[in-house]
């Protein structure tokens, strides 16, 4: 693939004299005094959000309530365990989860709080929805204590799928001992971050005995980014293993040597999706899974993926809404979790 | 593989930005709002008009961005993409269409370069550009335009909307937020107009710099003859031929005027304190030079000066640096 020709920095001294006063943070595009004439149109966005949270009280993605009885939606690959999370919501409010299906395809989970009524549930348009180049768009940040505002600054389109990886390059020859050599790690790749080093041998995925690169490697692509896969390997001899959680190919191929200035890191999955529709709102990867709004107050549809540094995925409404209104009439009856 | 060449500069990031006006809360109201529709409007329809020109550049194994701007298929870029003049490069239309290109003369100094389109009789889709440098105020809304990563035919040009938030010399800084492949892309006004070339970026997000047109209506020529320029101030930009400097009143006064110069033939003379270029206010003596220096050789300006107690207004035509001054 080819290289990005990247910004580069310059030194320059005189030349980088200021002409005129700075402008301060409250005066840009997503300062204070834009965003206080914008919050206060857009109630409901801020209403229709809860954080979902580790047991450490770490945020790991954001909620959208799809029906006051406590159903929600969320980013499936932030929460391959959502039901070990509480999702936590207005100012000191939180349950625990009852986690209903899971769309891989789109990324999504549909799950309930349990014991849970009367939170405020988006109602996504699902006609009408202009969704123009340079069109602005909100999302409530922050479990829905504060908004950013952005523009539509793609064509909408299908994102094809490129699979999961753990970010490791494998020996291509076979190794004597049964197995397959790591010979390099991507920066803060999932094989870095569970603790794999560059000559760890591989014996085993999830029980798989593995034998060659290009088993391993297909092994691998099967999963989903945000998946956990186990790894057994051996280290200087001694048998080790370690629990990997894997990340989206594209990610990783992206961010190999590091330094993705991405602001606040990318997520999991950023590929293989039906239809997104492209912004550039100031989100982070926690970010995801929060409804987005027109000005006027239309949900169009859900933030699924932060994928580099000007770009945000959402999934407009259109592809998922009809297969989630089913799924909540289905479980409502009978109801299965009204006890807590 | 997909490979950045992003040179991080950690300490850089530390850069404290000095707060100018804030805006208290009894200010907010629902007026933000029709503002951004009127943004939202001025740059949907200027996106129709500017895109053809917008395009992606080929070279080595490295991709960024540049913008057409004249008929004949001049393309403004960034001298990091450029490098060197005559090297060739290839040209991604807006359609997808490649086509051949050759690098001209660049600004090492303030990272501004010239492409020249191979096919010059054709009549190529372009954008004006903006001689109002200094008009380019923070503050004021702008859009740019690129492709991050590359050209994608099914994404199209990238495009990010935000406000300029500081003016030097020779650079904007803004919360329009690039990323590698931008490099060379254009910053509009909401005139539809080049203000910017996107140059380089910082990790923050609102650490987005962009070339500003000063260093290429300065160097121009040199640029179109595929010079490289290396000194800083060098150039076919504004030459007034004053010594200037800030009196004991704190305002920009004249202390010497060259013999010949365009200051000596609009009848400036040593002792006069400079109050406005145009309709700038004058008020420190970098913001006057650089003023001068950002428009071409050639422009005719309006100084307003205060002779003892009489105001008076002096029409000066700017003229090119002499040779010997060149650094």
């Amino acid at each position: 693939m080819k290289a990005s020709a990247g910004l580069f920095l310059l030194f320059l001294s005189l030349a980088q004299a200021d002409t005129r006063p700075t402008l301060s943070q409250e005066e840009r595009t997503n300062g204070a005094h834009i965003l206080g004439g914008v919050q206060t149109t857009l109630p409901a966005a801020r209403a229709a959000v809860g954080q979902i949270k580790d047991a450490k009280g770490k945020a790991v993605s954001t909620a959208v309530w799809v029906g006051s009885d406590g159903y929600f939606l969320t980013k499936a690959s932030e929460v391959p365990e959502l039901e070990k999370h509480r999702i936590h919501w207005a100012k000191d409010k939180s349950a625990a989860i009852r986690e209903i299906q899971r769309l891989n395809a789109h990324d999504l989970v549909l799950a309930q709080a349990v014991g849970v009524s009367g939170v405020t549930p988006v109602k996504f348009e699902m006609s009408n929805t202009k969704t123009a180049y340079g069109q602005w768009l909100a999302a409530p940040v922050k479990g829905g204590s504060e908004i950013r505002i952005g523009v539509i600054s793609a064509q909408p389109r299908k994102i094809q799928g490129f699979g999961a990886a753990m970010g490791i390059r494998m020996d291509e020859q076979p190794s004597r001992i049964p197995g397959v050599r790591i010979t390099g790690l991507a920066e803060e790749s999932p094989a870095a971050a569970a603790g794999l080093k560059a000559g760890d041998l591989i014996t085993a995925l999830d029980g798989k005995p593995a034998s060659d690169m290009k088993q391993v490697s297909d092994l691998i692509k099967s999963y989903q980014p945000g998946d956990y896969i186990e790894v057994k390997f051996s280290r200087e001899g001694k048998p080790r293993s370690a629990r990997v959680r894997l990340a989206s190919r594209m990610k990783i191929m992206q961010n190999w040597d590091g330094e993705d200035f991405a602001n606040g890191g990318i997520s999991l999955r950023t590929d293989n999706y039906a239809r997104v529709i492209q912004h550039d709102l100031p989100l982070t990867p926690l970010d995801m899974g929060s409804p987005l709004f027109d000005l006027e107050g239309h949900a169009l549809g859900i933030n699924i993926a932060r994928v580099d540094r000007v770009t945000t995925f959402a999934l407009p409404a259109s592809v998922f809404w009809k297969k989630i209104e089913p799924l909540i009439e289905a479980d409502r009856h009978p109801p299965k979790a009204m006890k807590p | 593989m997909l490979h950045r060449v992003f040179i991080s500069c950690r300490y850089l990031a530390a850069f404290v930005l000095v707060a100018g006006l804030s805006v208290g809360r009894a200010e907010i109201s629902r007026a933000p709002l029709k503002e951004l529709m009127s943004v939202q409007s001025d740059v949907q329809s200027l996106l129709t008009q500017v895109r053809p020109a917008v395009v992606a550049i080929r070279i080595s194994d490295g991709t960024a961005s540049g913008v057409i701007i004249n008929a004949e298929g001049l393309i403004l870029t960034a001298a990091h993409v450029a490098e060197k003049p005559g090297r060739e490069v290839r040209v991604v239309l807006d359609d997808g269409k490649v086509v051949k290109g050759t690098t001209l003369g660049l600004d090492k100094t303030t990272d501004a370069a010239f492409i020249q389109l191979q096919e010059k009789e054709k009549v190529w889709p372009h954008v004006k550009l903006s001689r109002d440098v200094v008009k380019a105020l923070p503050g004021t809304w702008c859009f740019a335009l690129g492709h991050p990563g590359g050209f994608d035919k099914e994404r199209g040009v990238v495009l990010r909307v935000g406000k300029i938030i500081r003016q030097t010399a020779n650079s904007l800084q803004t919360d329009c937020v690039l990323m590698g492949g931008d490099s060379g892309g254009p910053l509009f006004n909401l005139k539809g107009e080049v203000i910017g070339i996107h140059s380089q970026i910082w990790e923050e997000r609102d650490h987005n710099m962009h070339v500003s047109m000063a260093p290429f209506l300065r160097s121009w020529d040199e640029m179109k003859s595929s010079q490289v320029v290396r000194v800083w101030g060098t150039g076919s930009g504004g030459y007034l031929g004053a010594a200037i400097d800030v009196n004991a009143a704190g305002k920009v006064e004249v202390l010497e005027v060259l013999e010949g110069s365009p200051a000596q033939k609009a009848g400036l003379i040593a002792g006069d304190v400079v109050e406005a270029l145009e309709t700038q206010p004058v008020n420190s003596a970098a913001q006057f030079s650089n003023a001068v220096r950002a428009r071409p050789a050639g422009d005719e300006i309006m100084l307003k000066v205060l002779r003892g107690a009489a105001a008076r207004e002096l029409r000066v035509k700017l003229a090119s640096r002499p040779k010997e001054d060149e650094g």
